[in-house]
């Protein structure tokens, strides 16, 4: 392992964010705080994109790792202890003089500190705790900090980082205990998820010590990951608070942003019903705020990890993310979404018009009458376009053409909708039809996800010659018109 | 027919709601009036026939009569869009203003609601359209150290928003003396330690005498710089979401796109 001393600040931080960029939650949500008069920074929970980098991934913290030295050997991670890379560190002092300088000059929203594993989990953590403790209390940083609570570190140091920063995470990195094991051999899941357990558990305590008891934590969680053996035994497990009790001069609260964690997509065999299971596990369990996504890169050109030479499944990963979306703010269920026999999402349709292809029954829906959940349902209705409907209303009854001027894109709803119980056209509601029409509506795709090579398989189902190589073997071309095309895109 | 009564207002808020308090207490017909604000695309060239036009001077006490009555009758926050309206590009503003508050002081605070509404719809859209570039100002603004550890920057917003991103800066940089100035506008936001930020006029700023750099600053710029090449993911790259996200408008003054100093 190559170690230089004395290296410049420019050196470092170019190895230091070269090295955290595969991290994803760079976001700076969840928190509302008020500037003190002093010190400097605030807090604003829609969080505040400060610029946006060369991939189109917005830059809203100080992204870096404290150090790239590791000694875990974890297949996927660049900073691997068996990798030959140049390893530097940085100082708590450098992090804080890097942070607030950029802060001041409205580089950044905050600092996001993660991690390689010096020495030990320990000793790593109590190096990022002095770098908090620097920024908080000898700089009076008042802005924005995301840390990474290292799995094996004792729950006293974690409890203790806890009430510097805004947010925590602990990274899941694979979705199942045996992935993990597979290619992270020195992390173990349990270990993963008790600091998860023990920041959700902190978080409510110090909500209700404040006297803002938490409305979702008292109400009965479903234990929805019951064949899930290391969250059943983490949740059921009476687990008891660290012992650490705050300053009292500590003018802050436990982790107010919450916590996030993230999952690496498509190096292991997981199929997408399994990762979105974890998912709903988490939110209900442990009232993660975030589960992030990250699709796989074989940085290592490791020959025991897929190749991703056509680059990383970028469409998979933007259908994780709607399906969260749906999960979070929809209120969809796993189940709905996929089962033992769909056990992928469609690569041509989001995860919400499939859904509503296959209960096509619940369909079409009064615009004026439904209620919120059942427009919510409707492809097309965003959690705003619901609001707006529901707002809109009261005043009048609404007609297409007031849905219009109200900004609400109809593309895709007006298969699904009424207004004053009419159609927009006469529409057949058939899965069929209703299927071909929605695959000629150009999914919008974020910019650049076209060139997966998985979309590409649009472009040549519209194709005939496609149809005949593809398919003559099995179909023949009547048959095929009579299968819907939504199965065949399920092939 | 009646002629049309056109009142040509100042391009502020306090020159719209004197324009609106006039109007509404001249007892012409709400369907006989109209109201202009002096902007770029309405000057005394392209003057409509057969109206008379009615010169308003800014008056603060009608204008401060006016706003209080909003908050009154309707509410707060139909309060605050109409501020944003007011600050906004949208050529018209003061006339849809006019619009609003009839059917806001007929409906009262429910207008909000009111979304199928023409007017309410148009006073939606443009509220959006200043918070969306509220919100990306207040992440895109770079600030560059002068020699006594003044912040400096510059902005070239479409709407007025200097006034609605200032508290967020005055809130967050508490200690710290920090000027942004708004080149269309020639106006600028002053702000010092422990006290209330300003806004002045401040007629021709040469901004090239803010390149005073302090000896730290080009160091930091180098640094941001690297940070942000190197977060890039290669295997990523994706200049049209780039662009999607952050505008090529916003750029010019932004440090990680500036040229490398020589």
């Amino acid at each position: 392992m190559v170690v230089q001393e004395n290296m410049s600040i420019q050196k470092k931080l170019e190895i230091l964010s070269d090295a955290a960029k595969y991290d994803v939650a760079c976001t700076s949500s969840g928190v509302d705080r008020k500037g003190k008069g002093t010190g400097m920074g605030n807090s604003i929970a829609a969080g505040i994109c400060h610029s946006f980098s060369a991939d189109g991934r917005c830059i809203s913290l100080l992204k870096v790792l404290f150090t790239n030295e590791c000694i875990f050997d974890c297949k996927y991670c660049i900073n691997r202890s068996s990798n030959d890379v140049v390893r530097t560190s940085f100082t708590p002092q450098e992090i804080c003089e890097l942070t607030m300088e950029f802060y001041r000059r409205n580089y950044i929203e905050g600092l996001f500190l993660s991690s390689g594993i010096l020495v030990s989990p320990n000793h790593t953590m109590e190096l990022i705790l002095q770098a908090l403790r620097l920024l908080r209390e000898v700089h009076h940083f008042n802005g924005y900090i995301h840390c990474k609570a290292i799995p094996g570190a004792d729950p006293e140091i974690i409890e203790m980082l806890g009430w510097y920063a805004d947010r925590m995470s602990v990274n899941l990195e694979l979705p199942t205990a045996e992935s993990l094991k597979e290619l992270a051999p020195h992390k173990s899941r349990k270990n993963i998820l008790q600091p998860i357990r023990q920041i959700q558990l902190r978080r409510e305590s110090n909500k209700n010590y404040l006297g803002f008891p938490d409305r979702m934590s008292k109400a009965k969680k479903l234990i929805t990951g019951e064949e899930d053996h290391d969250i059943k035994e983490i949740i059921t497990n009476n687990t008891s608070l660290a012992p650490y009790q705050k300053n009292s001069l500590m003018k802050r609260s436990f982790v107010p942003a919450g916590q996030s964690t993230q999952m690496i997509i498509g190096a292991t065999k997981e199929s997408d019903y399994q990762i979105m299971s974890v998912s709903q596990a988490l939110y209900d369990n442990f009232d993660l705020k975030r589960v992030f996504y990250s699709a796989f890169m074989n940085v290592n050109h490791d020959n025991r990890l897929p190749a991703t030479v056509e680059g990383p499944p970028l469409l998979r990963e933007h259908r994780l993310y709607q399906a969260d979306w749906l999960l979070r703010f929809y209120g969809f269920n796993t189940k709905e979404l996929l089962d033992e026999k769909h056990p992928n999402f469609n690569v041509l349709l989001d995860p919400k018009c499939d859904w509503a292809l296959r209960h096509l029954e619940q369909f079409p829906v009064e615009v004026n009458k439904a209620d919120y959940y059942s427009l919510l349902r409707v492809p097309g209705i965003g959690t705003n376009s619901a609001q707006r409907i529901v707002a809109a209303r009261k005043s009048a009854v609404l007609s297409f053409s007031d849905l219009k001027r109200m900004g609400i894109v109809l593309k895709r709803a007006v298969y699904f909708i009424t207004c004053s119980g009419a159609m927009m056209y006469s529409i057949k509601v058939d899965e069929n039809f209703i299927t071909r029409q929605l695959l000629s509506i150009k999914d919008r795709l974020p910019f650049g996800i076209e060139h997966d090579i998985t979309y590409q398989q649009l472009t040549l189902f519209d194709d005939a010659k496609f149809l005949q190589d593809e398919f003559t073997n099995k179909y023949t071309c009547h048959e095929l018109e009579q299968k819907s095309a939504m199965k065949i895109a399920n092939i | 027919m009646d002629v049309k009564r056109i009142f040509f207002c100042d391009n502020s808020i306090d020159g719209i709601f004197t324009a609106i308090y006039l109007a509404w207490s001249s007892r012409y017909g709400h369907a006989n009036i109209k109201l202009e604000e002096m902007c770029e695309q309405c000057n005394y060239s392209n003057m409509e026939l057969f109206s008379e036009y009615i010169k308003v001077d800014t008056d603060f006490t009608k204008a401060i009569m006016v706003s209080q009555t909003i908050k009154k009758k309707i509410s707060e926050e139909a309060y605050q869009m109409v501020c944003r309206v007011a600050l906004s590009d949208y050529y018209g503003k003061a006339d849809l203003i006019y619009r609003f508050l009839i059917l806001g002081f007929h409906v009262g605070e429910k207008v909000l609601d009111h979304l199928s509404d023409e007017v309410v719809g148009k006073v939606y859209s443009v509220n959006k359209n200043v918070n969306n570039e509220v919100h990306h100002l207040l992440g895109f603004v770079r600030f560059s150290e002068q020699n006594q550890g003044l912040l400096v920057s510059a902005i070239h917003p479409k709407n007025n928003v200097l006034s609605l991103i200032t508290p967020h800066f005055a809130d967050r940089l508490p200690e710290e003396r920090f000027i942004i100035y708004d080149e269309n506008r020639n106006t600028a936001a002053l702000h010092m330690p422990g006290k209330q930020w300003i806004l002045a006029e401040v007629g021709e700023l040469d901004i090239n005498k803010f390149k005073e750099f302090s000896t730290e600053e080009d160091e930091y710029r180098d640094l941001w710089k690297i940070f942000f090449e190197h977060i890039a993911i290669k295997e990523r790259i994706n200049p049209k979401l780039q662009c999607n996200n952050l505008p090529l408008r916003f750029r010019g003054y932004m440090t990680e796109f500036s040229i490398k100093n020589e």
